[in-house]
């Protein structure tokens, strides 16, 4: 049986059997009750393969120490040596520590690309050969793939590289190298952290606190509410238009844009609220990894509001070493003597983003439509930049604010639609099927089909819309009030016990009262799981 | 650093370069402005600037900028 973050094995069973077996043992066997947990965590969904997770922080762990070995003899053999041959054998250390470096990218990613992308290479060979009449033909492998394995191996990734950057020293014990990889709760769908986010923290195992719980379990109930509330009804919606896309146009093509854009919130975020609350009850602060989303004025910013660690894992590990790479400042050199400023900035720009945002829809799965999606915000992000020069003028010549409602609100519904847009893209079963529900939207709008009763007919009643609209209500007003700083998780520990109890017990008693249980729905797998 | 402060304000001539020690933390230098910088720093500096060089701490203020530049300039 799974231990899914949402199911009630995971959050009445796993997780208080852990926090109890966590608060009676010694500091040291803290960390082994959080390592052996996440292990039975891996293996309720990949039993055998959690070999793999540890092998995996075996491999990261030895790299480290190996690279660090090569750094310190490096530097020993350089002592004493005159200037120029003290950085000849630097360098030679470096190349040797670099070589260990790509050697372990190359192994994690080899498997995960293997894992991951082994079919769809396949599927496309056969495409290709039998649009050519060939009866070539390559069966499809029946691959297992370990859970959560696009989450920890960017971590593992993160951390090599940070120890051949000299950003951290490598970790001399391999206990917690295995922790940082293998918390329970992060697991499955992240968020991704670097070394100097969690592993002290972890590593540090904080006896339970009271304080603690309620934080922890008050974020777990409202990454619930967002998930069963709102999520998992707006999934019927969205499954019954996707999975017959075919029979839908116009508005309706809309509704199922936004209404997928709102639930993949709903949910992914519901579900780092569990997450970063299951970590609070041990005393860690996980990162966060959304900030208001909906609130971004463009789509970089949108980036950096949703699904953070995965931008900054990017930025961190793809974006800044392509942008110093040997190709990059060839274009540099070349391009200042030849094309001028404006050009070569645009060149060193699609250069770098490029790369991000192919590894962003890969990252996301094999499926053309990732790529398409991960494309799509690389020609947006470049037009912003693009035309950042003309922005910049218009602001000036008008004398704009920026920062003002008329030109804010604009830019957030602008964003707005790029956002739908491109998450109606993420959903669709291919890019053939993206493309034909974007073109289908302006093929009769029929704007009448939002109040007669069309909708009601997808799976949903008026009383489960209801419950939709209460729920992105609360979520609405609760973004608002953090956006505005008036709200946060430590503020409202800090409210009055009456105001604070009331909002607690009210929280869980929508949970109770609101969720989608019962017959007619059934429980809703986590959609970034299966990244 | 008169140099530096130049290629700065060439960036943008509103930011107080000389005062600012949060330019990273508080996104007035965003990493499309970082990029175009480093771009800018090796060729008038000659210097070469690697991705582990890239962390908030070398980014935050002109003084610490100049700092990696003279570093990189010794190496």
């Amino acid at each position: 049986m799974a231990l899914a973050y949402h199911t009630e094995l995971y959050l009445f069973v796993f997780l208080p059997l852990v926090v109890l077996v966590y608060h009676f043992s010694s500091q040291k066997m803290r960390r082994a009750v959080l390592i052996l947990a996440g292990y039975i965590f891996f293996w309720s969904f990949s039993q055998w393969l959690v070999g793999y997770l540890i092998a995996v922080s075996g491999l990261v762990y030895g790299a480290g120490r190996w690279m660090e070995q090569l750094k310190e003899t490096g530097k020993a053999r350089s002592k004493g040596l005159p200037s120029k041959e003290r950085s000849a054998v630097k360098k030679q250390y470096k190349a040797k520590e670099k070589k260990v470096l790509i050697a372990g990218i190359v192994i994690l990613l080899g498997i995960l690309a293997y894992l991951k992308y082994c079919n769809f290479f396949i599927q496309n060979i056969n495409r290709i050969f039998a649009a050519s009449g060939s009866g070539f033909h390559l069966n499809p492998q029946n691959l297992l793939i370990p859970i959560g394995i696009s989450f920890y191996t960017l971590e593992a990734i993160g951390y090599m590289a940070d120890v051949y950057w000299g950003r951290i020293k490598a970790e001399h014990n391999f206990g917690k190298v295995a922790l940082f990889l293998g918390f329970f709760p992060q697991i499955m769908e992240g968020p991704i952290s670097s070394w100097n986010d969690t592993a002290d923290a972890l590593w540090e195992c904080r006896p339970v606190r009271s304080e603690n719980l309620t934080k922890g379990i008050i974020r777990i109930a409202w990454g619930l509410f967002k998930k069963i509330v709102v999520a998992d009804r707006l999934s019927v919606l969205v499954a019954a238009i996707y999975d017959d896309y075919t029979s839908y146009h116009g508005v309706m093509i809309v509704v199922v844009a936004i209404a997928y854009t709102l639930q993949l919130y709903m949910e992914f975020s519901g579900c780092m609220d569990i997450v970063i609350g299951s970590g609070n009850l041990f005393g860690v602060d996980l990162p966060e990894n959304f900030r208001q989303p909906f609130f971004a004025g463009n789509a970089s910013e949108f980036w950096r509001r949703w699904h953070i660690t995965l931008g900054a894992w990017l930025k961190a590990y793809v974006f800044y070493p392509v942008s110093v790479s040997g190709l990059v400042k060839k274009w540099n050199h070349f391009a200042r003597k030849h094309v001028g400023k404006y050009l070569t900035k645009m060149g060193i720009f699609a250069m770098t983003l490029f790369p991000v945002w192919m590894c962003n829809g890969l990252w996301h799965g094999a499926q053309w439509n990732y790529i398409l999606y991960g494309m799509y915000y690389f020609v947006i992000l470049l037009a912003g930049e693009a035309v950042a020069p003309v922005r910049e003028m218009v602001l000036e010549r008008f004398h704009l604010d920026c920062h003002a409602l008329y030109w804010r609100v604009p830019q957030i519904l602008k964003t707005w639609m790029i956002i739908f847009t491109g998450e109606m893209f993420f959903r669709a079963e291919g890019a053939a099927a993206g493309f034909h529900m974007f073109r289908s939207i302006f093929q009769g709008f029929e704007l009448q089909k939002l109040w007669d009763g069309t909708l009601l007919g997808m799976g949903l009643n008026a009383a489960d819309f209801a419950a939709v609209g209460f729920g992105i209500l609360i979520v609405a007003v609760a973004d608002i009030l953090k956006e505005r700083k008036l709200l946060n998780w430590d503020k409202l520990q800090e409210m009055k016990l009456p105001v604070r109890w009331i909002l607690y017990y009210g929280l869980i008693f929508a949970v109770l009262l609101l969720g989608a249980y019962g017959t007619g729905y059934q429980q809703v797998d986590l959609i970034y799981a299966g990244f | 650093m008169e140099t530096l402060l130049e290629i700065l304000n060439d960036i943008d001539d509103t930011v107080n370069w000389e005062d600012e020690t949060a330019l990273i933390d508080d996104r007035i230098l965003d990493s499309f402005g970082v990029i175009s910088l480093i771009s800018e720093l090796e060729d008038q500096f000659e210097i070469e600037i690697d991705a582990s060089e890239i962390v908030p701490e070398n980014f935050n203020s002109a003084d610490a900028m100049w700092k990696m530049i003279q570093r990189l300039q010794e190496n």
